[in-house]
């Protein structure tokens, strides 16, 4: 097992890193899921042991994703009260005004690329990530399936990718 | 179309997969298969995975961004959590009076300024609270010494690493030596390493100046960090991962492509029965991955799984060689 880890890590860190729209918090989990297997130790498993990987690293992230759920609503809210000064230089805590400003001009294009594809691809892509719907949400919303909803946002990041820096 | 554009395109496919709800184990296996089957896959879907982040980031920025009504409220309420702090951090003072083994010195300074040194053992970490509502957690093996008078607060670092929340007020400014490097705040969260004559900081929150001696001062925003080699002329300042920068305050110790002896520096500020290296080939051996803190045997135990090293452990210390 701990062999299999090894190999597999890497990849581990990128499929969690999707689901928890963190690098750092894949890494994390990733190590925690180490710890697991050590504690398995040299356990007999089925086949090669990727199923039992799959659903440890599975639970861990089910687990993560709750306490995610927590902890951003707080986050979010402290950050939202906090602002400072440097010297006379007001700073709006977190983003900088070039930030705003960087941000909101990728905004605009990205607006402008989505006005381009079909309505459906545009709608679904909105839901999903500006409004934060999850892909079963936004299908519901939608009255469509979830693959279908794939299908959209995966047409509308692609046509975004080829549009942005 | 481009070789690499079709990677682009497959890996978008897979991000959007693995985003949704209900992934499946056949999912991964295919996934993992794909991404095994070339570089270019991997590095393909890194990149696809990098940009929508950046868009997920955009979104948010541009949301919290204040607008010209919220500015008037968000000043208001911004005191409520500050008090709290405040309060919580009153019980703790006292506490941290003790145990950092505070050392009160008669007032040295020029200015009448009351001197505080505070230092941290082997394997102890401290929060300590200061007068002004100021927070400074010390890691392992630290020594600073906090000096407060009427038109800045003073702290130097010697041989140290401390994670700063420092309160605002903006007529005393909070100013940071370490070593060749001065770090200068209003009121943020950052983490400033001083060790083996390298000075590293790096900005959870707010805004913070950092100035190299004989290098130009630099603005450090949230997300970005400095590192610098005491009597060297420049510094080098990039985005870095603070969370993982921090981690230390959680118990992890986070690496990404460190040499073995900076790891073992650190596990020798965390255990008294040192830990040593054997040869030049494993000190130069570079580490990626999580070191979860608990027992010293584990966490060296945990470094031969990472790395090809062997260990011996005697009573007296550990030895790290190649394998």
């Amino acid at each position: 097992m701990i062999r299999l880890y090894g190999e597999r890590r890497a990849n581990l860190v990128r499929i969690f890193a999707a689901r928890l729209r963190s690098v750092a918090e894949a890494e994390d989990l990733v190590q925690d899921l180490f710890l697991k297997v050590q504690a398995l130790g040299e356990l007999e498993v089925e086949g090669d042991g990727s199923a039992l990987l799959f659903r440890m690293a599975n639970n861990l992230m089910l687990d993560r994703l709750r306490s995610q759920a927590r902890a951003g609503a707080r986050d979010e809210n402290w950050r939202g009260l906090q602002t400072t000064t440097l010297g006379d230089q007001p700073v709006a805590d977190a983003p900088s005004a070039e930030d705003v400003v960087a941000g909101r001009q990728r905004l605009d294009v990205m607006m402008a690329t989505l006005e381009t594809l079909p309505t459906q691809v545009a709608k679904a892509f909105t839901l999903h990530k500006l409004d934060g719907l999850s892909h079963a949400e936004t299908a519901v919303a939608m009255g469509v399936s979830r693959s279908a909803i794939e299908k959209h946002v995966s047409a509308a990041l692609k046509a975004l990718m080829a549009k942005l820096p | 179309m481009t070789r690499s554009q079709t990677d682009i395109e497959v890996a978008i496919d897979w991000l959007v997969l693995l985003q949704g709800d209900t992934v499946t184990e056949d999912d991964w296996r295919a996934f993992d298969a794909w991404l095994t089957a070339s570089p270019a896959h991997a590095l393909a879907y890194d990149q696809a995975q990098a940009f929508d982040q950046r868009l997920d980031l955009d979104a948010r920025l541009v949301e919290r961004a204040p607008s010209v009504t919220a500015t008037a409220s968000t000043n208001v309420i911004a005191l409520r959590p500050t008090r709290r702090v405040w309060l919580w951090s009153a019980g703790s003072a006292i506490a941290a009076a003790f145990v950092a083994g505070a050392v009160l010195l008669p007032g040295s300074g020029l200015l009448g300024g009351r001197e505080t040194r505070y230092v941290t053992g082997v394997g102890e970490r401290r929060t300590i609270a200061l007068e002004d509502g100021t927070r400074i957690e010390l890691n392992a093996a630290s020594r600073l010494t906090v000096r407060f008078e009427r038109n800045a607060r003073h702290v130097r670092m010697d041989d140290a690493q401390a994670f700063f929340d420092v309160a605002k007020d903006s007529r005393r400014p909070f100013l940071i030596e370490a070593g060749d490097t001065q770090v200068r705040v209003v009121g943020t969260r950052f983490d400033v390493r001083h060790r083996d004559g390298q000075v590293a900081v790096a900005v959870q929150r707010g805004l913070v100046e950092v100035r190299p001696a004989s290098a130009a001062p630099v603005r450090l925003r949230p997300g970005q960090g400095l590192s610098h080699v005491e009597g060297q002329d420049d510094a080098r300042v990039a985005t870095v991962p603070v969370d993982e920068v921090t981690g230390w305050r959680q118990g992890r110790l986070i690496y990404r492509d460190r040499p073995l002896s900076e790891i073992v520096g650190d596990l020798n500020r965390l255990f008294p029965r040192p830990v040593k290296l054997a040869d030049a080939r494993a000190a130069d051996m570079r580490l990626s991955g999580v070191l979860i803190v608990d027992e010293q045997d584990a966490m060296v135990g945990r470094l031969s799984h990472l790395l090809p090293v062997r260990t011996t452990t005697t009573n007296d210390a550990i030895v790290i060689r190649a394998r």
